[in-house]
């Protein structure tokens, strides 16, 4: 359990921020940290409510993932994207 | 009997000597003079338009001196600061501290021309340049000090380059490497030609034709004849260049390309703001972006032609900046207000917002749905809703915010790894200036790596401004109180 910095870009705010995640978290909680910076304040709740997906690149990351499994560089830059219905 | 000035111009100017004792190598190595593969005769081409003599040079600015002071004297006397719009009044602030010491940066620049210029008529011209630069370093300053009785954030004219405020920072990351780092050469084309002969324009004649029309005339005569100095010692970027054209086009075409760019961002942060949200809109000329088109495109495309110079390779990603850089600049600049030493205006009542849907096709889709929901926070009262909790990502060469080039659609990841270390910009250009010479920037720490590495404490937010010098009767906040959110109510 270990704090650790990520570049969080949450789709739809203009620029991406410095996020302070755990290697323990899910890709949930990372995605609600990101999502915190910018949802309802940049960038409207999505429709569905806040429930996201987490990308890093092309990748999307299951949501029970822990960070610290995937092997990142710190300030590894994540996308937070509205999970799509379905 | 005296001569006539043109029966001595040409030998004062071109006074030269023959070094016997010593090594020319030595005396003018070409780390400082940056001739590698220049033959040195081909600097006896150099040639720069302006035929000024000391003793001219010193009536000419006597003149102007007294002109600026007499202004400044008479609008002192009349008390018309008091009356000015307080938006209007930030984009001096941001002026006079973003620029007031890159005017004393560029006495060094200048006096290394002085020194290791290649040629006795360039050395000759820098020793004007360098009385020029320490002039406008005085007015900037001489300016903020009368003004401090007024309000305590002209203090910044000269504490700005003191402190590790980020705007700051990424403007003396610019300057300390195409002023202080640069060889002559280089800096000749990055300073002289690109900004002084270029870039500059936006800021001392667009901003100087909107602070008239704001009616401050006195920053505006300020302005105006500072500018009269960038003309003339700006000249010595194009000599330069054609002689570096007959010899390494290509050195000449990567250094413009990257000083272009660089130079660009730079000005979408200062000036884009300053134009198109902070200038009351009713006193407003052109447009950035309009400016931009008529000063900066234009002039750089005729420039690039007719030396023989292709456009950049990133011509039609820099025409798109145009419109959305300086856009994202500003929100990013307004929503970090906490971390300005000036009061932004949003510019974005329902009467701005027309305006810059009307001068930008692309805005409201690009931006709107942002300032939308902050709208939305400001009406329901909402404020911490409003303000930033953590730091920006910022880029490995301009040190502005990642994603601050491009509408919010278009922002990705751009990265490098050079020497095991990933390094992240705000575009795929700012990447490309990286990649062409990989240890001029590595290892420069931005605000945030030294964040992350525990320069800063404490660490969150609160400590990264206490850093930055930021005190309570500076710290930015919207400079209307909010007012124009509530426009949007009643409508």
């Amino acid at each position: 359990m270990a704090m650790f910095p990520i570049t969080g870009y949450c789709v739809g705010d203009h620029i991406p921020h410095l996020v302070a995640v755990d290697t323990e978290d899910t890709m949930d909680q990372v995605a609600a940290k990101v999502a915190h910076h910018s949802v309802g304040k940049k960038v409207p709740m999505p429709a569905g409510g806040p429930v996201y997906d987490v990308f890093i690149g092309e990748q999307k990351i299951a949501a029970d993932v822990t960070l610290g499994s995937l092997g990142i560089e710190p300030m590894e830059w994540v996308d937070v994207r509205p999970r799509e219905a379905g | 009997m005296l001569l006539n000035r043109d029966d001595w111009y040409e030998t004062s100017r071109d006074l030269d000597w023959t070094l016997s004792y010593v090594d020319p190598a030595e005396a003018f190595p070409t780390s400082w003079s940056g001739t590698d593969g220049v033959p040195a005769e081909a600097w006896q081409k150099w040639e720069e338009p302006f035929r000024v003599s000391y003793r001219d040079y010193v009536r000419i600015q006597h003149e102007k001196e007294a002109g600026v002071k007499a202004v400044s004297s008479a609008l002192g006397r009349a008390g018309l600061f008091e009356k000015l719009d307080p938006a209007h009044v930030a984009a001096s602030q941001l002026h006079m501290g973003g620029t007031c010491m890159v005017e004393h940066m560029a006495v060094t620049m200048q006096s290394r021309f002085c020194r290791f210029a290649p040629t006795p008529k360039w050395r000759n011209l820098g020793v004007f340049g360098m009385l020029d630069e320490t002039r406008h370093a005085q007015l900037d300053m001489r300016f903020g000090h009368e003004l401090l009785k007024a309000d305590p954030r002209f203090d910044w004219t000269l504490k700005a380059f003191h402190t590790n405020e980020w705007g700051i920072v990424a403007v003396k990351a610019l300057f300390d490497d195409i002023m202080l780092n640069a060889d002559c050469v280089e800096a000749a084309l990055a300073t002289s030609l690109t900004v002084e002969h270029g870039f500059t324009n936006v800021q001392f004649v667009a901003l100087a034709s909107d602070a008239m029309a704001a009616g401050d005339i006195n920053w505006s005569n300020l302005l105006s004849s500072i500018q009269t100095d960038e003309a003339r010692h700006a000249q010595q970027g194009f000599p330069t260049l054609e002689v570096l054209m007959e010899h390494d086009p290509a050195r000449a075409q990567t250094a413009l390309d990257v000083a272009f760019w660089r130079s660009t961002r730079l000005f979408q942060t200062l000036t884009g703001p300053a134009m198109d949200y902070y200038t009351p809109l009713e006193k407003r000329k052109l447009s950035f972006k309009e400016f931009m088109l008529e000063w900066i495109v234009n002039h750089h495309e005729r420039i690039l032609e007719d030396y023989g110079l292709k456009k950049p390779w990133y011509w039609d990603e820099f025409m798109r900046s145009l419109e959305t850089g300086h856009h994202s600049m500003h929100l990013g600049m307004w929503w970090f207000r906490p971390t300005l030493f000036w009061k932004p205006n949003a510019g974005v009542s329902p009467d701005e917002r027309a305006w810059l849907r009307e001068k930008y096709p692309t805005w409201e889709a690009d931006f709107g749905g942002i300032w939308d929901q902050i709208i939305a926070n400001v009406q329901a009262g909402d404020m911490a809703a409003t303000l930033p909790e953590t730091l920006p990502v910022l880029c490995a060469v301009t040190n502005l915010p990642l994603g601050g080039a491009c509408a919010p659609h278009e922002v990705m990841d751009h990265k490098t790894v050079y020497n095991g270390r990933t390094y992240r910009f705000d575009s795929n250009i700012s990447k490309w200036c990286f990649d062409q010479d990989p240890a001029r920037y590595a290892g420069h720490n931005t605000v945030v790596d030294r964040f992350l590495l525990g320069e800063i404490q404490p660490m969150d937010l609160g400590g990264a401004l206490a850093w930055m010098g930021l005190t309570p009767d500076v710290m930015g906040d919207d400079v209307y109180s909010y007012a124009w959110a509530k426009e949007y109510a009643q409508a």
